[in-house]
């Protein structure tokens, strides 16, 4: 029978593009003093370590061997993992399981990017998972979201007008959130006049490149109890994998989201997601996906999120509460994104989102993961047993 | 490839260059790229229910069953996606920054498999999804076994 | 359409990839102010726990031990003792000599820990395990490890 578990502390870094002052194992280091300091803990309490970046983009094999003495973990029990943008998920995910064995007292997940010092990788490595498939057109997560909007325009009936609301959306929760990287003060002509990437993907509208790390800490129940009079409950957690190229795919704009989301809602009880669940961090990697995640979550019928936007509906005091901590247009230090996803909906929960707080009470929050074409990591957060 | 020397003012950085080669065995999926060779595109077909998938699979990725039957999937489909590059990317076969005039787009071909490729019109305001394209091959004996042995597709009319 | 293809060969096909990679390495703020003391005043220097007061060279921000973060700076003579070496006689991409070449693990003096580097000026059949060593700085020195050229006996 499995533990039930709890977060019971969180960090990460001030996201930044550059950090030539820290090493990669320096900045990870940074985020889990901060998360000990939140837990109220010392490395002496941890006793599992689960870590990860995507490691193509971090030029480091092995990156265990230089984190784990940097932070004074040495001989500890743990794990190094990697599944390029959703690592930060499957990090936390196996922590989770991990913790719910109830084998150890602390387990601590931390993920981490430092995209400055990745250089091109992802055109470079191959250009793809896999470059016979993959690498044969110059194919990167810009031209990926660059057909999926262009299918989501065609499908919906949306138009560019709409991408360019929810990327000033995304910017005026980063504003608010001292942790967020691109904080821009942004006009809708400024993102509909922004450079092309990709038609119709405009730089704005992509996720940026971030130096930054992130940090949990989760107990099961008991231990958690002792530790804080605030545990965030982890109700459920589910990892979805998504084989080969999105052309695959029936519909070339959906991702595992509406499978993965609607597998968990099933197995708690959730029937009706805009009620039940009143903080929502899904990693968007592009702006225009965020329409489609928003509809793939069960918010509002397919295709019809832009009229959302148009009402004005979406924001951090607004009728849906979505992506409060700016999101990753905004901050994307790419293994570890997930996991700042994670910390976000922990804030939420506990009411310690500071000037991003959603107001009133939360008592379930949903944070996921994204990677690769289309994989998701679901993580379903309880303010309550 | 370029090997950038920008240093901060305040804190030691290097880079280091390096270039890996790496062997892959196609394996099942050979007949693919001998198909190309020939002018043909081939795909697994699933037992259970039918489905042709490219990339072709000795697994249905859905119904973990062998795929032994193969399909050739005609010489047109019909347009999915589409999108065209506006900035400098890197060719990930010569590790060179790039720019391309065409758009990359998903084609749904006649036999069902899906599969990305290059369009000859590179005005993006004249693809409409759904619209009929037909392959147009290099010469044979410039043919390497890949996806863009398939030059472009053209629309064409229905 | 439904075939089975007899005349497309089943040969097997194998693909050529290359991956590039041009990585950017950051020091950081105490692995910048070693490699300066190397290159501006020829001085190796560690770093000392304010906890378990260990000294650790080359250096690094926290203590591996006590999760401590150091800051406080040891300056070092630079001599040592070898612990472990070997000579490379193979020859692969990127190696950073030309074979054959010694490298061993030099445990600095007033230092808990070992360094790494290339042992010179010495025959190749007579380093011994505990033989005392001292830097050999480049004239030419850019803020690498390499600034130092490579540790030779010392008397
Ligand atoms: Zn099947
Ligand atoms: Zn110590």
């Amino acid at each position: 029978m499995a533990e039930r578990i709890a977060i019971v502390g969180v960090g990460q870094t001030h996201h930044k593009s550059k950090r030539p002052d820290v090493t990669t194992a320096e900045m990870c280091a940074e985020a889990v003093e901060r998360c000990l300091e939140d837990a109220q803990m010392s490395m002496k309490d941890i006793d599992n370590i689960i870590m990860g970046s995507f490691e193509v983009a971090d030029g480091y094999y092995s990156p265990d061997k230089w984190i784990i003495p940097e932070l004074g973990a040495v001989g500890k029990s743990g794990l190094e993992m990697q599944n390029v943008g959703t690592t930060g998920g499957v990090v936390a995910a196996t922590g989770f399981n991990i913790a719910a064995t109830g084998l150890f007292d602390a387990v601590l997940c931390l993920a981490w990017q430092k995209m400055d010092e990745a250089a091109g990788a992802f055109g470079r490595g191959g250009g793809g998972t896999n470059e016979y498939w993959t690498g044969q057109f110059p194919m990167s997560p810009i031209t990926n979201f660059a057909r999926r909007a262009y299918a989501y325009m065609d499908r919906s009936g949306c138009t560019e007008e709409h991408f360019a609301m929810v990327r000033v959306k995304q910017d005026q929760c980063a504003m608010k959130n001292e942790y967020a990287q691109l904080k821009l003060g942004l006009t809708l002509e400024q993102v509909m006049n922004d450079a092309l990437l990709a038609w119709p993907i405009r730089r704005l509208h992509m996720c940026p490149t971030t130096a930054g790390a992130a940090a949990c800490i989760v107990c099961p129940e008991e231990k958690a109890k002792k530790v804080t009079n605030k545990p965030v409950w982890v109700e459920d957690w589910f990892t979805c994998h998504q084989g080969g190229s999105l052309t695959m795919a029936e519909d070339p704009t959906s991702s595992t989201l509406a499978y993965a989301s609607h597998l968990v809602y099933k197995r708690n009880g959730i029937t009706n997601p805009p009620k039940d669940i009143q903080a929502w961090e899904v990693y968007e990697p592009a702006s225009p996906a965020e329409l489609r995640w928003i509809e793939e979550v069960g918010l509002c019928e397919d295709y019809t999120a832009w009229k959302l936007f148009e009402q004005n509906k979406v924001g951090i005091d607004k009728e849906i509460p979505f992506n409060p901590s700016g999101g990753v247009t905004a901050t994307n230090p790419i293994g570890a994104t997930p996991v700042v996803r994670l910390v976000e909906a922990v804030l939420q929960v506990r009411g310690d989102a500071g000037e991003h707080q959603i107001p009133g009470t939360i008592n379930r929050a949903l944070a996921t993961g994204y990677g690769g074409q289309g994989e998701n990591v679901i993580m379903l957060l309880r303010k309550t047993l | 490839m370029t090997t950038e020397q920008k240093q901060d003012p305040e804190f030691i950085q290097f880079r280091y260059p390096r270039d890996v080669t790496y062997h892959h065995a196609l394996g099942y999926q050979s007949k693919f790229a001998n198909g190309l060779k020939q002018g043909r595109i081939l795909a697994t077909k699933c037992p259970v229910d039918g489905r042709c998938t490219i990339p072709p699979r000795i697994v249905c990725p859905m119904h973990h069953v062998r795929q032994t039957e193969w399909v050739d999937q005609g010489q047109r489909g019909r347009l999915i996606s589409a999108f065209k590059i506006n900035f400098p990317m890197f060719n990930s076969r010569t590790g060179e920054l790039q720019t391309w005039e065409n758009p990359i787009i998903a084609v749904e071909l006649e036999g069902g498999a899906r599969m990305d490729g290059w369009c000859m019109e590179t005005d993006t305001s004249k693809l409409k999804t759904g619209m009929l394209l037909e392959a147009v091959w290099r010469p044979e004996e410039e043919r390497q076994g890949r996806a863009d042995d398939i030059m472009y597709w053209k629309p064409i009319e229905e | 359409m439904t075939q089975n293809l007899p005349e497309i060969p089943d040969t097997l096909v194998n693909v050529d990839v290359i991956g590039y990679s041009n990585f950017l390495v950051n020091t950081g703020a105490t692995g910048t102010k070693f490699l300066k003391e190397i290159r501006d005043n020829k001085k190796i220097m560690g770093i000392k726990c304010p906890s378990c007061g260990k000294v650790y060279v080359p250096p690094r921000l926290h203590c591996p031990t006590c999760f401590a973060r150091m800051s406080e700076w040891v300056k070092l003579s630079g001599k040592g003792s070898l612990t472990s070496y070997t000579v490379v006689r193979y020859e692969e991409p990127y190696l950073p000599k030309q074979p054959p070449f010694a490298y061993g693990i030099i445990q600095m003096d007033s230092a808990d820990t070992g360094m790494a580097h290339f042992l010179g000026e010495v025959d190749l059949d007579k380093i011994k395990i505990g033989m005392r060593l001292e830097p050999v700085f480049k004239e030419e020195r850019e803020g690498s490890i390499l600034d130092i050229d490579y540790f030779k006996p010392s008397s």
